[in-house]
């Protein structure tokens, strides 16, 4: 008799990957759904609101773009760092940092737009870089885990942000009590309301997917990724490569800060970071490793994100999303394990 | 001295969210599983202990609810880590943002509304009246004790010097010997991440109705992680996870005094401390001696799914 068994296999196609993810995807969404369902929401009403407001016009795609620029840039950083083997959840105070340092620039360093912003973005690299410099030492010297002391620096980068924001840099006009005066160093505008920031993030995606697929360095890179004892064998200077991919990942993040603060809120305020490393997270594990997939895991994260703005007003708050995009990420996680199973039909033997 | 008995009472009741998180956690990576959902357990567990004593004014029933809910939410992500065997990380952090989401949500409708009833501190006769640590150590509320005394000595008892230990720590060095010997695995590993997440529930009760008392969004504030750290660095043992959070607790307390005495530190700043401290911390233990390192080393396993058929 034949008996069909399920077998887990050591790697999953790329098809059947796929598809488990889209299941995972549209189950957290159905779960969602039931739940709205159950407070006692008008489910039609609600998802006509969030299609028009998304993709029913030109200002809903122009705020998807605007939204997508930072998700690329933390969904980019936290991949880069995987490739190398590092958890990087500290893109949300990264960027933090980075937007810090780009408000000192644009503050004290006074010239016209042209000359100051180039600074700002070195700042903001270089805001995100300090942030992972001592986790990312700590991790290559001493293997302390780089995943809690990046997401610890998070809390510190945010408390700082809010402090320079209600404090020293507040506003000295006195109309708000918890951001900086608006920044004239402005980012130029690309399409409507979307800045130049969301055509380079771009670039930067495609930049880094060429080289880590294409030179030699990224092979190193990704090889000290997935084996280190490979890469050690093989006499890749495993230390360098992970030293060095950190501290690039820390600086694309601090870059999401520079471009969030230069191009969209324009001031430093309070809770900037707006969750944006958190939800690059989301990005990373929707993109799996791949440069194509973080725009496409940034595009589906940002219509989340709007849609959650959007329906502020029928009571969904930013919570409402934060706990989506937690639902998403557990059922693609339980999908990537499932979709490494296959039925399989054992071979036929003879007495 | 008046400062010094204020900071030493401040430091153990602060310090007993991170104890009692930081012991759920030791279960659950002695086991071999990482749960990384320890901050969306506590905000759960805070929002329904806070939840449970505006409906119903008893302290101990927050408390119990808190941590039925902390179980069940446990046992979901015990299913899906091992049962499943997904990834532990990303469930972690997926359990976090749920959790954290999930009772941002509910605490709308609680934002600010002080706790009608707490745990209250009880003064232990004579020994309250010592000076300085008198009322540190004997006015605390009753979970206070339980939380650095009874619990730590219940699970250094059941991890060192049972069977059971034995066998459920065997489970988190080398689960493909354990299994050989017949040590039920599979089980061991979803009973003790459930219990593990229970604590972690009822420190976000403990928070709500012993600490704070009150909910508000953020209340939680980076608590988990900390508790994460902690068990790292008190080397997956119970009572160097409870000193160690007594440590912390002293830390966060230091921000506290500083507001109140009004130091010339803004309080964002001196509410940084825990963050940086754990961090320091975090380094600290690898300048120690190899031998010291060797007895403080993570479970052999932890992180890792088990698969009986992959070997």
């Amino acid at each position: 008799m034949m008996v069909m068994r399920v077998q887990r296999m050591p790697s999953e196609s790329f098809a059947g990957g796929l598809a488990a993810r889209l299941v995972a995807i549209i189950l957290a969404l159905l779960v969602a759904a039931i739940a709205f369902a159950w407070t006692g929401a008008d489910l039609g009403k609600l998802g006509a609101h969030v299609l028009k407001s998304t993709f029913g016009s030109r200002f809903g795609l122009m705020d998807i773009c605007l939204i997508m620029t930072p998700l690329i840039l933390t969904g980019l950083a936290v991949t880069i760092a995987q490739k190398v083997g590092a958890w990087n959840i500290g893109a949300e105070g990264q960027f933090s940092a980075g937007a810090f340092a780009a408000t000192s620039v644009a503050l004290y360093v006074p010239g016209p737009a042209v000359l100051v912003l180039p600074l700002m973005v070195v700042a903001g690299a270089l805001g995100g870089v300090i942030w992972i410099l001592i986790p990312t030492l700590a991790r290559a010297y001493a293997d302390v885990s780089e995943l809690i002391t990046t997401l610890l620096l998070n809390f510190v980068g945010i408390l700082l942000v809010y402090y320079v924001a209600t404090g020293p840099w507040l506003d000295p006009s006195g109309l708000s009590f918890a951001s900086t005066a608006r920044l004239p160093p402005e980012i130029p505008l690309f399409w409507g309301d979307v800045h130049w920031g969301f055509p380079l993030a771009v670039l930067l995606t495609i930049l880094v997917a060429v080289v880590l697929n294409y030179t030699r360095w990224g092979y190193e890179v990704r090889i000290s990724g997935s084996n280190p004892s490979v890469a050690h064998y093989a006499a890749i200077p495993f230390r360098r490569h992970l030293i060095v991919v950190m501290i690039l990942s820390g600086a694309i993040a601090g870059l999401a800060g520079m471009f969030e603060l230069a191009g969209t809120t324009h001031r430093l305020q309070g809770g900037i970071s707006n969750n944006f490393g958190y939800v690059g997270i989301m990005v990373a594990v929707l993109a799996r490793g791949s440069a194509l997939g973080v725009l496409l895991g940034a595009a589906l994260m940002a219509v989340i994100l709007k849609s959650g703005i959007s329906l502020q007003t029928q009571g969904v708050s930013m919570s409402t999303v934060i706990a989506l995009t937690g639902l998403i990420l557990f059922f693609t996680a339980i999908a990537d394990e499932l979709s490494h199973y296959r039925v399989v039909r054992p071979m036929r033997t003879e007495n | 001295m008046d400062l010094l008995a204020g900071l030493i009472q401040t430091s153990i009741l602060a310090g007993g969210v991170l104890a009692l998180a930081a012991l759920g956690e030791v279960l659950s990576q002695r086991v071999g599983v990482v749960n990384l959902g320890v901050e969306g357990l506590i905000s759960l567990g805070a929002i329904t202990g806070i939840a449970t004593v505006v409906a119903i004014p008893s302290p101990l029933l927050g408390l119990v609810l808190a941590m039925l809910v902390g179980l069940i939410v446990g046992m979901v992500f015990a299913t899906a880590t091992v049962i499943i065997r997904a990834n532990q990380i990303l469930c972690g952090l997926a359990l976090t943002l749920m959790g954290t989401g999930v009772a941002a949500m509910i605490g709308k409708a609680y934002s600010g509304v002080p706790a009608p009833v707490t745990f209250e501190p009880i003064a232990i006769p004579i020994l309250s009246d010592l000076p300085v640590v008198g009322r540190g150590l004997f006015t605390q509320n009753v979970l206070v004790y339980v939380i650095y005394l009874v619990l730590p000595f219940c699970i250094h008892h059941l991890l060192f010097r049972t069977r059971r230990g034995l066998d459920l720590r065997a489970v988190g060095e080398n689960p493909a010997a354990a299994d050989a010997t017949g040590i039920p695995v599979r089980q061991i590993r979803f009973l003790y991440v459930s219990l593990g997440s229970a604590l972690a529930a009822g420190a976000g009760a403990y928070l709500t109705l012993a600490f704070v008392p009150s909910w508000s969004e953020g209340v939680v504030a980076g608590r988990g992680w900390i508790a994460v750290a902690l068990v790292i660095f008190a080397g997956y043992r119970p009572w160097t996870a409870v000193l160690a959070a007594l440590l912390f607790g002293l830390i966060t307390s230091l921000g506290f005094v500083g507001q109140a005495r009004n130091w010339p530190i803004a309080a964002p700043i001196l509410s940084m401390l825990p963050y940086l401290g754990t961090i320091g911390l975090m380094i600290v233990p690898v300048l120690a001696w190899q031998k010291v390192r060797r007895l403080m080393a993570a479970p052999a396993a932890l992180g890792q799914p088990y698969f009986r058929d992959i070997r």
